[in-house]
């Protein structure tokens, strides 16, 4: 060895050592054994230092990215020393997580912790490596991206009480209705809340003891108008005093004999007297909410698109041999009725529902009275009992039941019931024990449960 | 839960290189830690970055904000906008969920194209692929004097430009971009309703220009 070094030295001086002269390198390399062999440490060193600076140049230019972390969720990254070609590192340390709330394990090289604070942190690393003296500390920055909890970016800004259609941005009810209970509220979404912009959602109820029947109605005011909040309240309330001041009378007796007529022995007779008598008072209830709205948009000088909003109403009444329960829906919120036993669930509506946005109807639109489509608006359903009638808004049925054919399904009917009673991640839960007077609070607090990109206006009536 | 992805089309021919494509990687880092603090962004916005020199690529396949990480970009090479478009219109087939009855499919994508100078490759034919693909809006932005506008001008009617690429000029597209993702989050979860124009977006700041 020390023999080529010395023949290699003299080469880069252009000596060449013919093979005469190999005898005195032989006598050189014993005579100066000593010298040669310490030439080639000092040699061996300065490589070794130099591939030092070299690696710690490659390791500064490295495009090295730590996965991003979230506030409050617990992480954990073990750093793929090898992976990154770095096994020559003796040390290994990091500044910087303590001020986060975590930590660095420098025997594993895994950073864990819950991150306190977002933000795009430099976190420094600093390290050692192979043949470089003990108080040697290199270092590097990691870039490290911390989000912000998502919830935690919400606003809740009240909506302005002078406005001239201002409505409480959260309301819950819950009363005897007949021979049943009802429990509704309704809340803003979280997009309005962050904003500071009103509830477009509404509903109401009303029980009348002198017939019996009981009206319950709910809207959802369209984003896109500027007045929609007042739009749903209108259609709302409008279809109540509908019903208390024209729904009574000789034609409610008249209905009520057909009715049990139909029970005993249904003909083609009572069926057609039934549909005519549905057809005539619901159509009357929902042309006279777009009336109203009209009105308010005439007195207010505004067009009524402004007041844009859908509506979903249902009438029920109690008979010795069960409930009739006729409805009338125009725009995308289902009204769902489910029997006894909870195998069965009857939708009492279609959707207007359009493949791009915008092809929801809304009952201030003029054509849907004019429309073919309007005499299917309408459903009647004599049960013998019924579990749970629900009315809500798509701000419900958008999360919780994702699209429209799962409506038609028992068994999401069933989960979401399950839901309710608690089966969710907040653990919140309504109590439907008829004498639970606290149940509108709980149907309220429960409608703030969390689902990622579903933070529109709720409004859940139960009827149960 | 639907998402709303976003392209991003970068052009990173060897004329971008230096200050454009330095301010291009700061503005797209810029605008993810923005998008980061938007409630609506950070939940519905997906985003891909498709960078086009000599050849199209996919550095980034579509991505949530908060595992979101943006690589190096290198300038060199040509202008294969049409490779690009090529590329994106595959991308979406494959990355955009479509409604069907069972889910509810992701919103309609938003595409941005930014580009320094005139494709060098056969843009029509890619063009023809990225037409049959349906987009909420297409933005295409040309930096500085080198673009041939009508050209971007037939590829989508929102053309805007910046009369130098310079750093002030790009970041300022990215801050008018970023605004523009926030906005269609926000309309989206507000009213269902997607963004189809420039003139639902907001007003760009004057250093951007937009191409009549």
């Amino acid at each position: 060895m020390l023999h080529s070094y010395l023949k290699a030295l003299l080469s880069s001086h252009n000596i060449e050592v013919t093979e005469s002269k190999e005898s005195i390198l032989n006598i050189f390399v014993e005579d100066f054994k000593e010298e040669i062999e310490k030439a080639i440490q000092i040699n061996k060193n300065l490589v070794d230092k130099y591939q030092i600076r070299n690696k710690i140049k490659d390791i500064t230019g490295q495009w090295v990215s730590l996965p991003n972390a979230t506030v409050g969720k617990a992480y954990q990254h073990k750093v793929d020393i090898i992976g990154l070609g770095w096994d020559t590192m003796v040390f290994t340390s990091m500044e910087g997580l303590d001020e986060l709330g975590m930590a660095y394990d420098n025997e594993n090289e895994i950073i864990s912790g819950t991150p306190s604070f977002s933000g795009d942190h430099k976190i420094k690393f600093l390290y050692r490596l192979q043949g470089e003296d003990d108080q040697v500390i290199n270092e590097k920055v990691f870039n490290f991206i911390v989000n912000p909890n998502p919830r935690s970016l919400w606003k809740n800004i009240g909506s302005n009480t002078d406005d001239i259609y201002w409505k409480a941005d959260e309301i819950f009810d819950n009363q005897k209705l007949g021979d049943r209970q009802i429990v509704v509220a309704s809340k803003r979404g979280r997009s309005h809340a962050n904003a500071g912009t009103f509830r477009d959602d509404d509903f109401a109820f009303k029980h009348f003891a002198n017939t019996g029947w009981s009206i319950i109605s709910v809207a959802d005011g369209a984003g896109s108008a500027s007045q929609a909040r007042q739009g749903s309240k209108i259609a709302c309330r409008s279809v109540i005093d509908y019903t208390e001041e024209y729904f009574k009378g000789e034609k409610l007796v008249e209905f009520d004999q057909v009715l049990a007529q139909h029970h005993h022995n249904s003909t083609d007779e009572t069926n057609k007297y039934i549909s005519t008598f549905v057809y005539e008072s619901l159509s009357k209830m929902a042309y006279y909410a777009h009336k109203k709205i009209e009105e308010e948009a005439v007195r207010c000088e505004r067009s009524i698109k402004d007041y844009h909003t859908t509506l979903i109403f249902t009438l029920l009444k109690r008979y010795e041999f069960g409930y009739a329960v006729l409805t009338f829906g125009v725009g995308d919120c289902p009204i769902g009725l489910l029997n006894k036993e909870l195998t069965e669930i009857k939708l009492m509506n279609w959707l207007d529902v359009g493949e791009f946005g915008g092809g929801t109807r809304f009952v201030t639109m003029p054509e849907i009275f004019s429309s073919d489509k309007f005499v299917s608006r309408f459903r009647f359903k004599l049960v013998d009992d019924f579990s749970y009638l629900m009315l809500m808004t798509d701000g419900i049925y958008d999360p919780k039941f994702i699209v429209e054919a799962n409506l038609e399904r028992i068994e999401k009917w069933k989960e979401f019931i399950a839901d309710l009673k608690g089966s969710n991640e907040e653990n919140t839960v309504v109590d439907f024990n008829p004498e639970n007077e606290n149940i509108g609070q709980q149907l309220s607090t429960w409608l703030d449960f969390w689902s990622s990109g579903n933070h529109d206006d709720r409004t859940l009536a139960i009827i149960y | 839960m639907r998402r709303l992805p976003v392209y991003l089309l970068l052009d990173t021919s060897g004329s971008m290189s230096g200050e454009p494509i330095e301010a291009v990687k700061n503005g797209v880092q810029i605008m993810i830690s923005t998008l980061r603090q938007n409630p609506q962004a950070i939940e519905t916005a997906y985003l891909s970055v498709i960078t086009f020199d000599s050849t199209a690529q996919q550095i980034i396949p579509l991505t949530d904000l908060a595992t979101f990480q943006m690589v190096d970009l290198r300038a060199s090479g040509t202008t294969a906008l049409g490779a690009a478009l090529s590329l994106v219109a595959e991308r979406i087939d494959n990355e955009v969920m479509s409604t069907t009855l069972e889910r509810k499919g992701d919103w309609k994508p938003l595409v941005f194209i930014m580009t320094d100078g005139i494709p060098t490759d056969d843009w029509r034919q890619g063009l023809n692929a990225f037409s049959s693909k349906k987009t909420a809006f297409t933005v295409a932005c040309a930096a500085g004097s080198g673009v041939d506008t009508s050209i971007l001008k037939q590829i989508t009617e929102n053309v805007v430009s910046l009369d130098t690429a310079d750093s002030s000029s790009i970041s300022k597209f990215f801050t008018w971009v970023t605004a523009s993702i926030g906005v269609t989050s926000t309309k989206i979860e507000d009213s269902g309703k997607e963004i189809g124009s420039l003139s639902e977006l907001p007003p760009p700041p004057s250093e951007i220009n937009i191409v009549v």
